[in-house]
């Protein structure tokens, strides 16, 4: 167990720059997500923090120790796959037995028959073989320590592959998307059972993903990746309600958020050229995007801010999302309503909708958030 | 259905073609010289009697041979005691075609001494050429170097260079190392198989990066990762390469007749069947049949054997 950090890290493969900058401070036990579409760099990092990549330039400490020049092996930390990586022609038990017999004992004793003579094998072997159960009963594959991984199914190797990262009690545990190999049903039982190991063994995890829910459910904090930066790491419901930047606003969040361009013209701001009661002063940029959660909108009938058309609806049941195509198809933004509402959600329905002055965010051209704009138009004030 | 018909039409030609040399051969290690000569007698021959003549002229009876054997025919002249001891020596000369082939294979030569020398030879071939080609192949498979694939190429540049054209200044190096007729020269040119290196590079591009990683976390070194996870999952592709290197070096006769000279000691087994060409006394086309038949034996029992691998092996799908 141990704190882990990346200080300004930056990698380029030949020309290409893969990360630029990265920093990062995991505390003892925590959860910690990098979220990103793919190619963003996380998995890279991760293989940086895990010692398979060396940086261009920048350090990563563990526990306080530089390990930058450290070799995998000896960082002590465990790794679980995407294609889990079991060792094919092992059994269960020996592959989960790997890393202990690698840092437990020497060479010789290793040996496949000689190695059993050698003086202290004999205890070594055993502490191993119990250490190795313990983990399987943990997991509750104890009833395939004999098999092959080709025998078993993607979620029983998923598991071995578990095994075989906690056994050897490491400093933290890094999973690169290991999930995304499962079937639906069988992601989100594991997702849980994941979750359930970090608060048993208190670790600190670290965990790479492209699904959103993923991380969202899993974490303490979500690091969101793109272009080879860290946008954003904070706590899941803070990247979902107050993301930095449009980027992270639009990764995050399923039905995506509605940007709306927002002109100011002024001290007015308007939104598809009908006035907002918000004033800002010049300093403003003249063009800025609104950016507003399906859930932030809703119907009326009074004065509604913005009108238009149901391109096309699809209800869940529990709730109903609805697009609603805004002048004639230019635009079209999606909305969250109750299953109350489904009667006036008709297609090709005219609907009037409001939003949540709250809820909305303001983004500047290149998305960074204006904070200050949302400040100075009251938008955040009210609550205070 | 024509299709089919025209298609099992030309493999089953091709198949006689392929078959027919072995199909003689086999033949031939059965029958005897006169039957070899005239072209009868089926596939196994009559097996009638045969009187093998080099058994008699050895023991074809002399002066002293007929004296001593008087008392045994009384009443005879000289020339009917000569004529009843050769009668006698036929007799216990008197042999199967097939025994006689057989024998003589073993006996003429040291066969065994050849077929066990062919043991060592290819054995140490491949063993070494595994510890060369595995390293080398994962080399240039996984890991990241400057001029990766500049080596790459000049090991597809040597799959190009025929082994004839470097035979003489192979020749000159031993001979100047004085390594001529020794072990030493039936194994060591061979030692770094091209093929070897580029058939398991190959393979290796199929094994998951994921795996060796995995290794590494683990706390395997480079060499470990070779021999204890790329091996063990490369075993098809190895044995495929095992029966090319195998059957290369256990059938070779171009080079074991370059460097060993003399020294019956060091022949490998198709050396041997050089002594059973034709000499002045007459053709010995059946123990040289049987003895090829022996040789090629079993190469042909370790390819039924490792054979559903092998194909496995050749098309690379041993994973998953």
């Amino acid at each position: 167990m141990a704190q882990l950090s990346i200080t300004s890290i930056t990698k380029r493969f030949g020309e290409t720059p893969v990360l630029k900058g990265v920093s990062l401070d995991v505390a003892n036990g925590e959860f910690v997500s990098l979220v990103g579409p793919s190619g963003c760099g996380k998995s890279t990092l991760l293989r940086i923090i895990a010692g398979l990549e060396a940086p261009t330039t920048g350090s990563v400490t563990l526990g306080g120790v530089d390990v930058t020049a450290t070799r995998a092996a000896d960082r002590n930390l465990s790794m679980v796959f995407q294609s889990y990586a079991l060792y094919p022609h092992l059994s269960v038990g020996e592959n989960i037995a790997v890393p202990l017999r690698m840092r437990e004992l020497t060479g010789l004793q290793r040996l496949p028959v000689v190695g059993g003579l050698m003086p202290g094998a004999k205890a070594r072997r055993q502490r191993i073989a119990s250490q190795v159960s313990r983990a399987a009963e943990m997991l509750e594959i104890g009833a395939l320590l004999d098999r092959k991984p080709g025998q078993l199914s993607g979620g029983q190797r998923q598991r071995v592959a578990l095994g075989r990262a906690l056994v050897r009690n490491p400093a933290a545990f890094l999973l690169d998307e290991p999930l995304s190999n499962l079937d639906a049903k069988l992601r989100v039982q594991t997702r849980a059972e994941i979750a359930e190991l970090h608060r048993t063994l208190g670790a600190t995890f670290i965990y790479v993903t492209h699904d959103q829910v993923e991380a969202m459910t899993m974490s303490d904090r979500i690091a969101v990746m793109m272009g080879g930066e860290i946008l954003q790491c904070a706590a899941p419901d803070i990247i979902y309600e107050d993301p930095d930047d449009i980027r992270v606003a639009e990764f995050i969040g399923s039905p995506k958020i509605n940007i709306l361009p927002l002109e100011r013209s002024g001290t007015g701001l308007y939104l598809f050229g009908r006035s907002l009661e918000w004033r800002v002063t010049n300093a403003a940029p003249e063009v800025m995007q609104l950016g507003l959660r399906p859930e932030a909108l809703h119907l009326t009938q009074h004065a509604p801010r913005l009108t238009g058309r149901v391109a096309h609806f699809e209800n869940l049941g529990s709730e109903v999302f609805a697009q609603i195509a805004l002048n004639d198809d230019a635009l079209r933004v999606t909305l969250r309503a109750t299953p109350a509402q489904r009667q006036m959600l008709g297609l090709g329905a005219e609907v009037g909708l409001g939003f949540d002055t709250q809820a909305a965010m303001v983004f500047d051209p290149d998305g960074k958030r204006l904070r200050k704009v949302e400040a100075m138009a009251g938008m955040t004030s009210e609550v205070a | 259905m024509t299709r089919d018909w025209l298609k099992h039409l030309i493999l089953i030609l091709g198949a006689i073609i392929v078959l027919a040399p072995f199909y003689m051969m086999v033949s031939y290690s059965f029958k005897s010289p006169g039957e070899i000569d005239r072209g009868e007698g089926g596939f196994f021959g009559r097996q009638e009697m045969m009187i093998d003549p080099r058994c008699v002229a050895l023991r074809q009876p002399d002066r002293a041979d007929i004296e001593a054997a008087r008392s045994q025919f009384p009443g005879q002249d000289d020339a009917g005691v000569q004529s009843a001891l050769l009668a006698e020596t036929e007799a216990a000369c008197s042999i199967r075609p097939a025994v006689f082939n057989y024998t003589k294979a073993f006996t003429e030569a040291p066969l065994l001494r050849y077929l066990l020398n062919g043991v060592i030879v290819t054995v140490s071939i491949f063993l070494i050429q595994i510890v060369v080609a595995l390293p080398a192949a994962y080399a240039l498979a996984k890991l990241r170097f400057w001029g990766r694939e500049a080596v790459f190429g000049l090991v597809l540049f040597c799959l190009l260079i025929p082994v004839h054209a470097i035979a003489l200044p192979l020749y000159i190096m031993l001979a100047k190392l004085g390594l001529t007729n020794t072990y030493a020269a039936l194994v060591v040119p061979w030692t770094i198989s091209v093929f070897g290196i580029f058939l398991m590079r190959q393979f290796f591009m199929t094994v998951p990066d994921d795996l060796i990683d995995a290794a590494r976390m683990d706390g395997m070194s480079e060499f470990a990762i070779v021999w204890r996870v790329m091996l063990p999952t490369a075993i098809p592709a190895l044995l495929a390469f095992a029966i090319f290197s195998i059957v290369a070096h256990w059938n070779d006769y171009f080079w074991p007749r370059i460097v060993v000279t003399g020294n019956r000691d060091l022949f490998t087994p198709p050396l041997g069947l050089r002594e059973f060409k034709g000499d002045g006394d007459g053709s010995f086309f059946g123990p040289m049949m049987a003895t090829a038949t022996v040789i090629v034996t079993p190469l042909i029992v370790a390819f039924l054997i490792a054979q559903r691998r092998f194909i496995e092996g050749i098309t690379l799908s041993g994973m998953k």
